[in-house]
């Protein structure tokens, strides 16, 4: 069965023809070529496909496009401005918040929602937020260091 | 392309309809959580999917005039865990849902889908046996009530037919005096799974001596179903929460459970944690409850 939807990914309208099975992570890099959102566990466990739906975080991974049909999406290609990067990606360099990468646009969109949310969180709040994203190259601390440096900015 | 249907269901009876129509074999989904991993693992091939998550009779917090809070079966964790009328009247709840998983998996995943999943790991199954809620069920022809604690009947098995849908959970007035909690044990303080253990508490004490006069209990991570511990329950009626309860109690608990060990946590080890965790989580509900306002601290 293939059905039409309608999503705004990153403030630009796209209409689709999917497959009910057919998950978010998915289209975003196999139909739409927007390789940003990674794709790992495919458990919801890692939180390297987070993306933002409606404003909130979710795992791309377990969300099948077919049920926001309408919604706005928000990836890692949506944080620059034109070519400036977000605040938050200049922050992740300026730390060395990136080491391999694999987990770092689920890191950015994760911790972006919270800024956005919470423009001004202390360290446990950051950390409360991270908690469900890994990194594998232990870089969890020049993570954190960065998501503060942009909420005391 | 698969085969797969597809019904964005608008409300509860065209839900049922769908059910009812596709003889048992449509699943459920509202947040997707659950059932897009099954499908991600190639364990699932859903013939016919039938959503729910923009049901809106599905998707309200009420709380009546009687005090009883009444949750729709397509609210989020998120949605529990931010309200206020929930923290004010039963912060167990609130709680529970702020500890599962994470932030993302909270905003998709639902306190409906998580019940009907029956994992004997999930949180919000524990705290309705501990509430005694009662799960408000649409069926084909009419809606019938059944109780929290008759619905868990085997790994992965609930007393839902095949046309039916949890429509909401219900979860009577806590009564003045009464004092609740919620704990657990997580190897990982996100995303755990294997190694969890949780105890959801609700109690009431004995104005007079201090004795537990009435206690509801649930426990994750130790059975094949969500556990509903009558024994300890019956041997904590009674009695004052002291070293000498609790020693009595874990001899009860640890012969009335029966968690599922593992290659990193044993079943005696998850014995022990149930007990600590338990323990824990009785002196939280005990003190809450010397408060005298519904499980407030």
């Amino acid at each position: 069965m293939s059905i039409d939807i309608s999503l705004n990914i990153n403030g630009e309208s796209h209409d689709l023809t999917v497959d009910p099975t057919e998950t978010l992570v998915s289209i975003l890099r196999d139909r739409l070529g927007m390789t940003g959102t990674h794709k790992d566990c495919c458990m919801g466990i890692c939180g390297s496909c987070t993306v933002l739906v409606n404003g909130r975080p979710v795992s791309s991974c377990l969300l099948l496009a077919v049920q926001i049909n309408g919604d706005s999406v928000r990836t890692v290609e949506g944080l620059e401005n034109n070519g400036t990067l977000s605040p938050l990606q200049e922050a992740f360099l300026t730390f060395g918040a990136v080491q391999c990468g694999y987990c770092t646009p689920g890191f950015l969109m994760t911790a972006t929602a919270l800024l956005e949310e919470n423009p001004k969180p202390n360290c446990a709040e950051i950390v409360d937020a991270l908690k469900g994203n890994l990194c594998r190259c232990t870089g969890y601390k020049k993570i954190i260091e960065a998501v503060q440096a942009v909420a005391n900015a | 392309m698969s085969d797969c249907r597809f019904t964005a269901a608008k409300t509860v009876e065209e839900a049922v309809a769908s059910l009812a129509e596709a003889r048992g074999e449509a699943h459920i989904i509202a947040g997707g959580v659950a059932l897009a991993i099954l499908m991600n693992e190639g364990l699932l091939q859903p013939s016919w999917l039938i959503d729910v998550s923009r049901v809106t009779e599905l998707n309200c917090i009420e709380v009546g005039d009687d005090g009883a809070i009444r949750i729709g079966a397509a609210v989020t964790h998120s949605e529990v865990a931010a309200s206020t009328d929930i923290a004010a009247s039963c912060p167990m709840l609130t709680e529970m849902a702020t500890e599962i998983a994470c932030g993302r998996v909270m905003n998709r995943g639902t306190i409906g889908g998580n019940i009907c999943l029956a994992d004997p790991q999930g949180d919000p199954p524990v705290a309705m046996l501990a509430l005694d809620a009662t799960f408000r069920v649409a069926g084909p022809s009419a809606t019938r009530d059944v109780p929290a604690r008759s619905f868990f009947e085997d790994l992965y098995t609930t007393a839902l037919a095949e046309d039916e849908l949890l429509q909401e959970v219900i979860i009577a007035a806590p009564t003045a005096g009464c004092g609740t909690a919620f704990g657990k044990y997580a190897a990982r303080k996100a995303m755990d799974y294997s190694s969890t253990i949780s105890a959801a508490v609700s109690l009431e004490r004995d104005p007079g001596d201090g004795s537990i006069a009435d206690i509801g209990i649930g426990l994750g991570g130790c059975g094949v179903i969500p556990i509903w511990p009558e024994m300890t329950e019956t041997l904590l009626r009674g009695r004052r929460l002291n070293d000498e309860t609790f020693a009595v109690m874990r001899d009860v608990l640890v012969q009335e459970i029966e968690p599922i060990g593992d290659s990193l946590y044993s079943a005696d080890y998850k014995r022990h944690v149930a007990s600590v965790i338990l323990k824990r989580t009785l002196k939280i509900a005990e003190q809450r409850s010397v408060a005298g306002k519904g499980g407030g601290s």
